[in-house]
């Protein structure tokens, strides 16, 4: 009966309630194939359910959401891994789809697999303009959309979203890093391809263009990453801190090691009960949760409990700017696995 | 998925039987009303607080209160079970 020419397929999938409301690329039998060509595993085989629809998604459901996103078939093993990781039980990936908040999965992508096919971690790294940092969060945006029906004012209590939620993939600046890579400080080698997820705000722009040493550098960075309403004040959660390569060379050239800067800025990054009380998400269960006597004015907040939750990653192109990127609630723990190629 | 359309619809929603909304009771009274507290604060002042009216006003027998885990995550099999086989109606509320 109906012709491809009666329906307009750009406007097709444009009207579809799990639109992101860009185009996609028509996907077609051919091009699912050549998607596919990006793995070596099984078309049928399950991934998982996606909260909360629990729709399954199987390698091919994703290779469709992989080409609908833009990617190239060797883009696809990092979306696979991805969707893999996020639906670890307890990075709560089912919570944040529903939730009024509007962090977003962002997939730190270490290895040299992630060189090879061009994940950028420089200038402009979370974006626009960089085919694989944008098709490959898209994809998993649109699966998210799709199949777990994480749709705004639907299953979705967001209130604002947020921009991160269109894509959400980066690499890190490894040519421009004094250190190792985050996955690498966490025990993996050098040659594994590794994703680290965690629950991520939009970055935040801090600028300091001024400090000449590791201190004052990073007593900013730390009031920086402290913030009246920020989730991270009042749970254990996680927090990403994008170091440019200006800035982190500025902490090595002084001798500090990543896990240096980790455990500084874990213990910079506090304010007084004081200073988080008379506004924001402060409460008095929230204070005795933490152990803290709401009515003690000088008790210490810390915005990072565990320095396990920080993720220090050296990213951007040069320039003096560290980027903080918040987190979500303790019911979310950060992810990390290598990834089949 | 493939159809006349000449391309692939990955919608989903094809694969999975469709449950019905349970039926809504035309009134509450001699009925045991369950409410789930989601862990938010000041659930339970709000709960109590509902529970009085539903059993003054609205005739309902008796209202039974059971907490989740974290407001974050769904609730457990085990404690809907248990829910379903107590109540008659039941609500999910927030805290807040």
């Amino acid at each position: 009966m109906g012709s491809p020419a009666k329906v307009d397929e750009f406007e097709f999938f444009l009207e579809k309630e799990w639109s992101d409301g860009f185009p996609v690329v028509t996907p077609t039998e051919a091009r699912v194939r050549w998607m596919l060509t990006g793995t070596r595993r099984e078309p049928e085989e399950v991934v998982g359910p996606i909260p909360p629809a629990l729709e399954i998604a199987t390698v091919r459901t994703v290779a469709i959401h992989a080409l609908m996103a833009g990617c190239k078939p060797a883009y696809l093993p990092v979306v696979l891994g991805g969707i893999q990781l996020i639906l670890r039980e307890e990075f709560n990936m089912g919570g944040v789809q529903c939730t009024m908040h509007g962090v977003a999965p962002l997939m730190i992508v270490n290895g040299p697999y992630a060189q090879k096919i061009g994940l950028h971690g420089g200038n402009g790294c979370f974006g626009p303009g960089f085919r694989a940092n944008a098709t490959i969060g898209r994809a998993i945006r649109l699966i998210l959309l799709n199949l777990g029906g994480g749709i705004s004012g639907r299953a979705s209590a967001t209130v604002f979203s947020s921009p991160i939620r269109y894509t959400a993939c980066l690499t890190e600046n490894a040519a421009g890093s004094p250190w190792e890579s985050l996955a690498v400080s966490r025990g993996y080698a050098p040659a594994d391809n590794v994703i680290t997820c965690a629950m991520a705000e939009n970055p935040r722009l801090h600028f300091d263009d001024a400090s000449t040493e590791p201190g004052r550098l990073l007593t900013g960075i730390g009031d920086a990453m402290t913030a009246p309403g920020s989730w991270n004040m009042w749970f254990v959660s996680d927090l990403v801190v994008a170091m440019s390569p200006q800035h982190a060379k500025l902490c090595a050239d002084a001798g500090m090691s990543r896990a240096d800067v980790v455990e500084r800025l874990s213990q910079l990054a506090v304010r007084k009960q004081s200073g988080v009380k008379y506004g924001g998400n402060w409460r008095p269960e929230r204070a005795r949760a933490m152990g803290i006597d709401p009515d003690d004015e000088n008790a210490l907040i810390k915005a990072v409990k565990d320095p396990q939750r920080l993720h220090l990653i050296v990213a951007g192109g040069n320039g003096p700017i560290t980027a903080v990127c918040h987190g979500w609630n303790e019911t979310s723990r950060f992810v990390h696995g290598s990834y089949e190629i | 998925m493939t159809s006349d359309l000449g391309f692939i619809d990955p919608t989903a929603g094809g694969s999975k039987a469709r449950v019905a909304l349970a039926p809504r009771p035309m009134d509450l009274a001699g009925k045991v009303v369950g409410l789930l507290d989601n862990t938010k604060e000041q659930a339970d002042i709000i709960f109590e607080t509902v529970a009085d009216v539903l059993r003054s006003r609205y005739g309902v027998a008796k209202v039974i209160i059971r907490r989740k885990e974290a407001f974050s995550r769904p609730a457990t099999e085990a404690l809907l079970n248990e829910m379903a086989k107590e109540v008659q109606v039941a609500a999910a509320a927030l805290g807040g």
